[in-house]
């Protein structure tokens, strides 16, 4: 950790402070007998505080997580498959290009959101002027508020170059038609932009809030030292938002394993040329709902879920999701 | 360090540092305009294209103004459907979310707080688990959740929404992290010591310097149910109970531009259908503006200051 | 000292009572998945178990925006029977949230509605089905629940898409079967003569595209592109032989003629691939439309509306569906929604007076209802009612003609061929490739589809 941090941190209170030479043992005693009895204390406490959340966690995600793990083993009858399911859906003719599909889509979008909502919430943080810094963060999120539904019709008209309000830039890409800017090859680009455009917003703001925990202390120090913006940025600003970036990054991992806003919302929109089936997600959707095969769709999704856990190990390990300084 | 000499030192550099700093300022004025274009432009797309009519979206210029009477006929067309049905929808929305909202600040920060603050057993158990469950596509969880309502007999009551919206495992996390990177043990150990309970510390410590991040997961919990489209359409049965989103699919499917045998007697039209947008996603900006003001409350609030 | 492991029993016990919890919900849980325990009560004489009836209850009943209208008459008619309007958004647009929710009630084993519309008409393929451990959500109808003299009223091939092995399991709204709508003032200014085969409809693209380039004579750019073009061929594309079989041979004589049909159409830009719909075919195409083979609803929909190309009064009418030289005319069909009874339903008799009045009285279906009934005798006074309107040039007698002659070759599968058509053929056209060369991708596309689906493809 970051070696200014825990100067600030010495200087508080703290129990782990040598004792002086005059302290006699007993009262060293029972500080720690104190010290012990509070750890218990605030043990305990920590599971009050958290069974609330335990109880909510167990009904809607432990227990829902467990029973689809148990359908994706088992048939329609509730008899044990083994891995029937699997292989069903492997075999399953949009499998594997489904895979194609989100794997492009995540490269995509993965690095695209971190590197600029990285580089967006700096440069909003770095603006001196609340009003312009409050309005950019403003105006960054204010497609975040659309959700599925919504935009349906504004994709509609925005990707279609006769009509739509960047249809020089669409031109000027070659398209001409709406069919063809959503033509199979475009999709990955054109769901990252959707997905980008929507979800940024909401990540600028939490690492504007985060960059806003960073003592104002420790930025003056170092640009009195002489650091220049981008110097603080990777020295200083980077290393203390690691947390932060990497939850960032598991949850664009998730929520681009887990595709379906996008594709579902052009696949309205475009009346079906943009298929109902782009991504593992909508798959997973169609077994259950539109085949009647919910061990199937929970063998999908089980699928995703593996797979989004080894990436997002990744992110835990390298950001240190689970320290605690 | 005293004024003076940071002047001083300023002036010395003015003219190696005056050029970066220029074009520093340049390429970070053009990053902001070019991604405030990139953001708004649609945006500003959907609030002209509310007050035309439907010839006028395609026919006139995508920025062109249309009329006071296009959207006046447009407001009148979206609330004439189905009696009002939108005032329904807005109403529901809004209480379920608000109702998940206050559900999930009280479950969701003590349990960030613990997870980073407290000491327990099972404290990394919790932390993985909930990472596993938010990883698990949504579509694999909807049939086992709407089981289990079903077995307590809540499908159709509100409850059977606002349960399920008050299990937030992004917020948790969200405070857990605020809480692990930003409050200082030693603050909390020095008010035990102090003399302060558990629930002291937690109260009167911890929550006032958390403003900011419950700021946040109350602004993203109501973003979220508000947005919500699957949970409360598998539900809830009665369409007087819908929310926005599920009632906007009935509007979508009224709109002759999506579905063609949509016609009689008062078909929406898509500038109409650009007013249902709006009017879906304003009470999210005036609550994101609303809660813009806690956000900017950092740590300058001052906690370890001595 | 105070170990650090005696913590107090309380939190202990408190995660233990969550995993106890845990095991009853699981076990709860998979004993309602896994029963197949059905609070059914008599084997009824209707062909089906029926429910414990309740005389007199309210009966719910699912309908969409558009269809509101038909609840609201029926309350009016009757006003004694109480019924609970719930509105969904019909099953349009592929959300196929009729089939969703009527599978999550069938898991949990209540919670059906009595009546629902459907804007799809091949939903019987799976309500006929059973699922989840209960028994089919569709009510049969012709084993007496509905009168057979009413039944026997629909339209010849309009109960068609909602028969399953001889059970007829829902009720037809309305029709959509294509005739060939054209322009009359423009088809005298230019000269030409309403054609009535495929060879001199060909004939006249290359004409009108020799002579007034920019006007077409169809649009080849929607989804529903093959029920209007490849049904009318008699296309094996889509021969649904039953349950869940389907034979598919899109590489045959009668496809590849209107492929080919097609292709030199869009080549010679008398056919349009802009959808209908598209804001680039009202710019392009307003005013220029010679002649357009379609649904019934096309009049309302595009030709009489103020949104589309409002073709002003007096000029449209509707010529007989075309037929390829030396063999009778076949048509196609574009949709038409269905009335579903459950199974279920606490109330039979209120539910059959509903799904009945729906489709066959005239308070709705002849006053109120904007599309082509599937009723004959509601479907003769519709169309009286839009001749005396004045719009057509004619008396829209191919409509009720046209009716007879929808093609029964091409079923209603549990799947849509139009979103197949949507991915495997559209983006080809827009890329410049010819339909001639697709029909073997959009048959494996069909065949692919089918399977996953259930079917056994031949």
């Amino acid at each position: 950790m970051d070696t200014r941090s825990s100067n600030l941190k010495s200087s508080a209170l703290s129990v782990e402070q040598p004792v002086g030479a005059g302290t006699t043992r007993p009262v060293l005693r029972q500080a720690l007998r104190r010290k012990n009895h509070l750890d218990a204390n605030h043990g305990k406490m920590g599971y009050a505080f958290a069974s609330l959340y335990t109880l909510l966690l167990v009904a809607f995600g432990i227990v829902p997580t467990l029973y689809a793990i148990f359908l994706a083993f088992t048939s329609s009858s509730g008899s044990f498959a083994g891995v029937a399911n699997f292989v069903q859906i492997f075999q399953d003719y949009r499998f594997l290009p489904d895979v194609g599909h989100v794997a492009a889509f995540l490269a995509i979008w993965l690095v695209g959101l971190v590197i600029f909502v990285v580089l967006l919430a700096l440069i909003v943080h770095g603006i001196r002027a609340r009003w312009l810094s409050g309005t950019a963060r403003f105006l960054f999120y204010i497609p975040g508020a659309l959700a599925g539904a919504s935009s349906v019709m504004l994709w509609l008209f925005v990707l279609d170059p006769a009509v739509s309000p960047v249809s020089f830039l669409l031109r000027a890409m070659g398209l001409q038609t709406l069919v063809q800017t959503i033509s199979p090859q475009h999709l990955p680009i054109v769901f990252a932009v959707i997905a980008f455009w929507t979800g940024a917003g909401g990540w600028i703001v939490i690492m504007y809030g985060a960059l806003n925990n960073i003592s104002t202390e420790i930025m003056e120090a170092a640009r009195i030292d002489g650091a220049n913006a981008v110097q603080i940025a990777f020295s200083i600003q980077l290393p203390m938002m690691r947390k932060w970036i990497a939850y960032m990054g598991i949850m664009s991992l998730a929520a681009g394993t887990q595709l379906f806003v996008e594709p579902q919302l052009l696949s309205q929109a475009s009346n079906a040329v943009v298929g109902n089936d782009y991504s593992l997600n909508q798959l997973a959707y169609l077994y259950a709902f539109q085949q009647n095969n919910f061990n199937g769709s929970a063998a999908i999704s089980i699928v995703l879920l593996v797979a989004a856990l080894a990436l997002s190990a990744v992110f835990v390990a390298r950001g240190g999701l689970f320290e605690r300084d | 360090m005293t004024a003076l000499t940071e002047r001083g030192s300023r002036r010395a550099g003015l003219s190696q540092g005056a050029v970066s700093r220029a074009t520093g300022r340049t390429f970070v004025g053009l990053v902001l305009v070019v991604f405030a274009l990139f953001f708004i432009i649609p945006i500003v797309w959907l609030l002209f294209a509310t007050t035309k009519t439907e010839q006028q979206l395609v026919g006139t210029n995508p920025f062109s103004l249309g009329s006071f009477q296009g959207l006046a006929a447009n407001w009148n067309s979206l609330v004439g459907f189905q009696s009002g049905a939108i005032a329904t929808w807005l109403g529901n929305s809004a209480f379920y979310a608000v109702a998940a909202l206050v559900l999930t600040l009280v479950v969701s920060i003590p349990a960030g707080y613990a997870l980073a603050l407290t000491e327990f057993r099972l404290r990394r158990l919790l932390l993985v688990v909930t990472l596993v469950v938010m990883l698990i596509p949504n579509t694999a969880l909807v049939l086992p959740i709407f089981l289990e309502i079903n077995v307590v007999g809540l499908i159709g009551s509100p409850l059977s929404v606002i349960l399920p919206f008050s299990f937030f495992p992004f917020g948790v996390y969200l405070a857990y992290i605020y809480f692990s990177t930003s409050i200082p043990r030693d603050l909390l150990a020095a008010a035990r010591i102090d003399g302060c309970s558990e629930f002291g510390v937690f109260a009167r410590i911890a929550l006032p310097l958390a403003a900011p991040v419950v700021a946040l997961v109350a602004f993203f919990s109501f973003v979220q149910n508000w947005n919500n489209y699957f949970l409360p359409f598998v539900m809830l049965p009665s369409s007087s109970q819908y929310p926005m989103q599920v009632g906007l699919t009935s509007l979508l499917a009224s709109t002759p531009a999506f579905n063609p045998s949509a016609l009689g007697t008062s078909p929406i039209q898509l500038p109409a259908l650009a007013l249902a947008t709006l009017v879906s996603v304003a009470p999210v900006i005036i609550v994101f503006l609303f809660s813009q003001r806690f956000l900017v409350t950092g740590m300058t609030a001052g906690s370890t200051k001595e | 000292m105070v170990l650090l492991h005696s913590n107090p029993r309380r939190p202990q016990r408190l995660f233990r009572a969550a995993a106890i919890v845990t095991g009853t919900v699981l076990v709860s849980l998979l004993a309602t998945a896994c029963s197949a325990g059905s609070s059914t009560t008599s084997s009824g004489s209707y062909g089906f178990t029926e429910a414990k009836q309740v005389k007199n209850s309210a009966i719910t009943v699912w309908v969409d925006a558009t269809r509101l209208p038909a609840a609201q008459a029926f309350e009016k008619a009757y006003p004694s029977i109480k019924i609970n309007v719930v509105t969904y958004d019909g099953a349009a647009n592929g959300s196929n949230s009729f089939k969703t929710k009527m599978q999550l009630f069938d898991q949990a084993k209540k919670g059906w509605p009595d009546v629902v519309w459907s804007t799809q008409d091949n939903d019987s393929s799976w309500a006929s089905q059973a699922s989840g451990g209960t028994q089919p959500f569709a009510a049969v109808l012709n084993s007496g629940l509905v009168p057979s003299a009413t039944l026997a009223n629909f339209a010849k091939g309009a109960l068609d898409p909602c028969t399953v092995n001889g059970k007829v399991y829902c009720l037809r709204n309305d029709l959509a079967q294509n005739v060939l709508w054209y322009n009359k003032t423009l088809m005298d200014q230019f000269g030409y003569k309403v054609p009535t085969t495929w060879e001199q409809y060909e004939a006249l693209g290359a004409e009108v595209a020799k002579q007034h380039p920019g006007y077409i004579i169809g649009a080849a750019g929607d989804a529903w592109t093959p029920e209007i073009y490849m049904w009318a061929s008699k296309c094996q594309a889509n021969d649904v032989t039953g349950i869940r079989s389907v034979t598919v041979n899109t590489t045959s004589a009668n496809c590849v003629r209107m492929a080919k049909l097609l292709d030199a159409g869009i080549a010679n830009k008398s056919l349009t691939t802009d959808s209908v719909f598209s804001p680039s075919f009202l710019t392009a195409y307003t005013g220029k439309v010679l002649m357009m083979p379609g649904p019934a609803w096309y009049s309302g929909a595009i030709f009489d509306s103020k949104t589309s190309l409002n073709v002003p009064a007096g000029q449209i009418g509707a010529a007989p569906p075309l037929a390829w030289s030396g063999e009778s005319a076949v048509t196609g069909d574009v949709g038409g929604g269905t009335w579903f009874i459950s199974s279920h339903s606490a109330n039979l008799a209120a539910a059959e007076k509903f799904a009945t009045f729906v489709t066959t009285a005239d308070a709705y279906q002849v006053k109120l209802a904007p599309g082509l009934p599937a009723y004959a005798p509601a479907a003769k006074k519709w169309v009286a009612q839009q001749v005396a309107s004045k719009y057509f040039v004619d008396d829209l007698s191919a409509v009720t003609s046209s009716a007879a002659q929808i093609w029964s070759g091409w079923g209603s599968p549990s799947f849509s061929q139009e979103a197949i058509w949507a991915k495997t053929i559209t983006p080809g056209l827009t890329a410049g490739q010819t339909i001639e060369s697709l029909l073997p991708a959009w048959g494996t596309a069909i065949k692919n589809q089918a399977q996953v689906d259930g079917y056994t493809v031949k």
